[in-house]
């Protein structure tokens, strides 16, 4: 029924605003896990009160904690996440100029990983032989358990030291030209989602192949590009995408340190900057970016799953 | 083979590869015809070999890696043993329509019954949209599922499990095929929409005259929807028999499947199960395939190096020593 | 006799599916947890001794080379095991008893409000990506692997509270609970009893494939400079130490990754195995 539908996607996007509301509470909180007095930990205790205190008004941390929580939402909804303690620069600025080098990161290796993943995933799952099987669980089980910092050395060693394909510094936002520099770590991210995807397709691609209903495309003699859409890929997709909705969120988190290695100008190398500066509000405004992502995959993850297949339970 | 055979099935035996080496016989000798207009009630445990013998007939063995090793199957003057896939483009859905095993898991999980419908009904012609409409409201009246306009936008998750088999029901007759094969089309549903099925295909027969195989393991639930029973053990046909005759069965197994129906109307007090398991697939001991589970055995039974199919009346075939023994 | 009978069990045990990824898995990582006990004792060098000229190519003496500072790489590799292993260890163990108690009690516990707005909290800590979570954390607790330690147990607690609670739910709903309860055995018995080893032996099968996800997380942070710090033996800062000589020193690299690859492949065979055991096929 249509009206049942509506209903789940509701209850769906019910859950994402919960889910969001707790983002910001974590976000909010985080700063008060501090051992002691924030304002104290950045300065040092040699700072002197008038310092320390004036650091307290400017992190908003001198009203009591419901008011400290009241104004930390007022000002998201105006925009305002802050300023930070090392530019002065507002925090929604950082992550305005910050986050497009990330996204192009992400976006064009997860692009890359689909159109890898689709025909060697199908392939592996609908010829279904066990040894090719085998041989493809292990090779993506071996890729999946190398550390992606260490699949960019190797390929920072052949790229970059021994031919100067791949320049480990510097950047230029500019659209062909930026490709210079982010082959590489697109193509280790890209490696890395490959094999989770892939893995995901050929298995339920297996599934899907046992299935009745593909005996009944056969008999009917469905045509070839439809019979691909129809009885293979369609019913074998949902569990992908919202495994890849899932990837591109842990890819997210992992930019901290491909950006670092890449010394790339986006929202993850800002990050391990503020970290290691003490930066607070430049912290918990790139978390709740990062937080507010991931729930906003999740969600368009399960709702293109839900559109692709109705059993899917969203 | 008489002049009115639609099918006509004669000592047919289908392999399956396990290995490269390694081949199991699934059916090893299937022996029925199917008359033009008639339900056939093909009837036999799990591992009888019925389900492969339905794939013959639409030409999807080679899925599930197995062949044709022997014997003959053709279909209204067709060899199907050596139809290329040319031919079986236009038997499959045209001339034969398929009713798959598993209500729950026949229709696409992710097409809309009105895509489905549509798919059955224009095969490789075109058609324009309006007729393919309108056939597919007519389908489903004919399949009597109410409020077809809506029908056709749902999904089968939307669907109730006598409803999915309804539209696979549908989507077989779409193109008016003389033979409808429909295997165990009731698996798995309520034992009233179990009746509404078979109401359903025997309405089926008579507006259209389309014969139909029907399999099942059931055999007091098919018995009144058919014409004739052929009865599969352990991948031979053991006995072909009119519905009305199955009471005077010749062949033990056909009566042992017979007896084990419970009757809720008049309580007979007594429910006769049959003993044993069938033989393992392929692991058929010689002789009588059924001697280990008889009632009537004797030695010969087992010593025996085949027992054949012979003719003991008009339209009663059977494959038992005894059989003269055990009408009396 | 005995013998035989116990070989032949072996060879039963190794014939079902996965037989062959478990035991490749388990002696990888038996062999790598070996050498990290054998080499820092009673390897010739110390892991923070300097014991020749910087950035010396793997030779006899120094079969994995020396670093910039001239420290044998070999003793430092496997001198990480400790940290690496043993860290991850307990950045496993931890949040799996803690989110285990958890998501159990979450599961058979009556009271509405309390399982709503504890399972939400769970959706907000999980919607994080573990890596960025822990990075920000840092920031609040200041780096080092102690900080690590604690961040894993209040952050990863969540994922296996789900698994615990999604479990529990339907352990408690089946047979042979319910005739606990009718038999009139208190809450607390059918809960410790009862659904306790039932839920847990899923979170321990998860645990195995999570040692994979920490050790990738420890050492991703120590390759950032916010976990292990120097002159610490650890993979990742010595990856992180050698990425500026990789021009001539690629060994300074190659060695402790491969290492660290080697822990995690080998886990990630268990897993492998385990799950095609329980899947049962080939």
């Amino acid at each position: 029924m249509k009206n049942q539908a509506l209903r789940k996607i509701l209850g769906r996007l019910v859950r994402a605003f919960s889910v969001s509301f707790w983002v910001m509470f974590i976000s909010f909180t985080i700063i008060r896990l501090t051992p002691g007095d924030p304002a104290t930990a950045r300065l040092g205790v040699e700072a002197g009160k008038a310092a320390t205190d004036a650091l307290r008004k400017q992190l908003k941390l001198d009203v009591n904690p419901i008011q400290q929580f009241f104004s930390y939402t007022n000002g998201l909804f105006h925009g305002d996440l802050g300023i930070s303690l090392q530019t002065g620069r507002p925090v929604l600025d950082i992550v305005k100029s910050t986050l497009p080098v990330t996204l192009t990161l992400i976006l064009l290796s997860t692009a890359a990983a689909v159109i890898i993943s689709i025909p060697i995933g199908t392939y592996i799952g609908w010829s279904g032989k066990s040894s090719s099987v085998y041989a493809f669980r292990t090779l993506t089980s071996i890729i999946l358990a190398t550390p992606n910092f260490f699949i960019a050395m190797i390929g920072i060693l052949f790229f970059s030291v021994r031919v100067n394909w791949a320049p480990v510094f510097g950047y230029t936002p500019q659209f062909p030209g930026n490709l210079k520099y982010l082959w590489l770590p697109v193509a280790v991210n890209t490696l890395i989602m490959t094999a989770v995807v892939s893995r995901v397709l050929s298995s339920s691609v297996l599934e899907t192949k046992g299935e009745e209903f593909v005996e009944t495309g056969i008999i009917r003699g469905v045509g070839r590009i439809r019979f691909f859409w129809f009885y293979i890929l369609k019913p074998s997709l949902a569990p992908t995408v919202v495994l890849l909705s899932y990837m591109m969120g842990t890819m997210l988190g992992a930019t901290v340190i491909l950006e670092t290695i890449f010394t790339l100008p986006g929202i993850g190398r800002e990050m391990i900057g503020a970290v290691l500066t003490s930066d607070y509000p430049v912290v918990q405004g790139i978390l709740l970016f990062f937080g507010f992502i991931t729930v906003a995959l999740s969600f368009t993850g399960d709702l293109i799953a839900f559109w692709l297949d109705r059993r899917v339970k969203i | 083979m008489t002049s009115n055979s639609l099918v006509s099935i004669n000592e047919l035996k289908i392999d399956v590869r396990i290995t490269k080496s390694l081949r199991l016989k699934i059916v090893d000798s299937a022996t029925f015809d199917v008359e033009r207009g008639q339900i056939l009630g093909l009837i036999g445990e799990s591992g009888s070999g019925k389900t492969m013998l339905c794939r013959s007939l639409v030409g999807t063995l080679g899925r599930r890696g197995a062949y044709i090793a022997g014997g003959d199957l053709v279909f209204d003057g067709i060899d199907l043993i050596t139809a290329k896939p040319s031919d079986w483009r236009d038997i499959r859905g045209k001339r034969i329509g398929y009713v798959p095993q598993s209500a729950l898991a026949g229709p696409n999980p992710v097409m809309t019954i009105g895509a489905q419908l549509a798919e059955a009904i224009e095969q490789s012609e075109n058609h324009d949209k309006d007729y393919i409409r309108k056939r597919s409201l007519e389908l489903l009246e004919i399949v009597q599922i109410r409020r077809p306009e809506i029908v056709l936008k749902q999904y089968p998750y939307d669907l109730s499990g006598g409803m999915k088999q309804r539209v696979m029901i549908a989507c077989a007759i779409a193109q008016q095929p003389s033979l409808i094969v429909a295997d165990e089309p009731t698996t798995g549903l309520d034992v009233t929409v179990q009746a509404e099925i078979m109401d359903l295909l025997k309405r089926i027969r008579s507006e259209f005259s389309t014969s139909i195989i029907l399999v099942s393991h059931d055999l007091p639930l098919i018995n009144d929807v058919c014409d004739d029973i052929v009865v599969m053990h352990a991948g031979a046909t053991v006995e072909k028999v009119s519905s009305a005759q199955v009471s005077h069965s010749l062949h033990p197994y056909t009566r042992a499947l017979y007896s084990s129906r419970i009757d809720l109307v008049e309580p007979k007090g007594q429910l006769v199960t049959i003993k044993g398991q069938p033989p393992t697939v392929g692991q058929w001991p010689s002789g009588c395939r059924f001697a280990d589970r008889c009632d009537f055995v004797v030695d010969s039974c087992r010593s025996a190096s085949t027992v054949p199919l012979v003719s003991v009346a008009q339209d009663h075939m059977t494959a038992c020593l005894r059989f003269d023994q055990i009408g009396k | 006799m005995n013998e035989l009978t116990r070989k032949q069990r072996f060879k039963n045990w190794l014939a079902l599916p996965g037989g062959w990824g478990i035991l490749i898995g388990t002696i990888m990582f038996a062999a790598i947890v070996i050498m990290g006990i054998v080499i820092p004792l009673f390897g010739p060098f110390k892991p923070n001794a300097f014991v020749g000229d910087p950035s010396v190519a793997p030779s006899f003496k120094h079969p994995f080379g020396l670093d910039q500072l001239g420290r044998d790489v070999m003793s430092r590799t496997f001198a990480s095991v400790w940290i690496d292993i043993g860290v991850s260890f307990f950045g496993v163990t931890i949040p799996l008893i803690i989110g285990t108690i958890i998501g159990i009690l979450l599961g058979v516990t009556k009271i509405k409000i309390i399982r709503s707005v504890v399972s939400s909290i769970i959706d907000g800590i999980n919607a994080f990506p573990l890596l960025v979570v822990a990075v920000a954390m840092l920031a609040f607790f200041g780096a080092g692997l102690k900080s690590v330690i604690i961040i894993l147990s209040i952050t990863n607690w969540a994922r296996y509270a789900r698994i615990a609670r999604t479990r529990a739910v339907v352990v408690s709903q089946q047979n042979y609970i319910e005739a606990a309860r009718t038999l009139g055995y208190s809450k607390s018995r059918i809960v410790i009893k009862h659904i306790a080893p039932n839920v847990s032996a899923e979170s321990v099968a998860y645990a195995l494939s999570d040692f994979i996800i920490v050790i990738t997380v420890i050492s991703g942070l120590s390759f950032l400079g916010l976990a292990a710090r120097p002159p610490a033996a650890e993979w990742g800062s010595m990856i992180a130490d050698g990425r500026a000589y990789l021009a001539n020193g690629w060994w300074m690299v190659i060695f402790p990754g491969l290492a660290l690859c080697w822990a995690a492949i080998s886990l990630s065979f268990i897993v492998e195995g385990m799950s095609r055991r329980d899947r049962g096929n080939s």
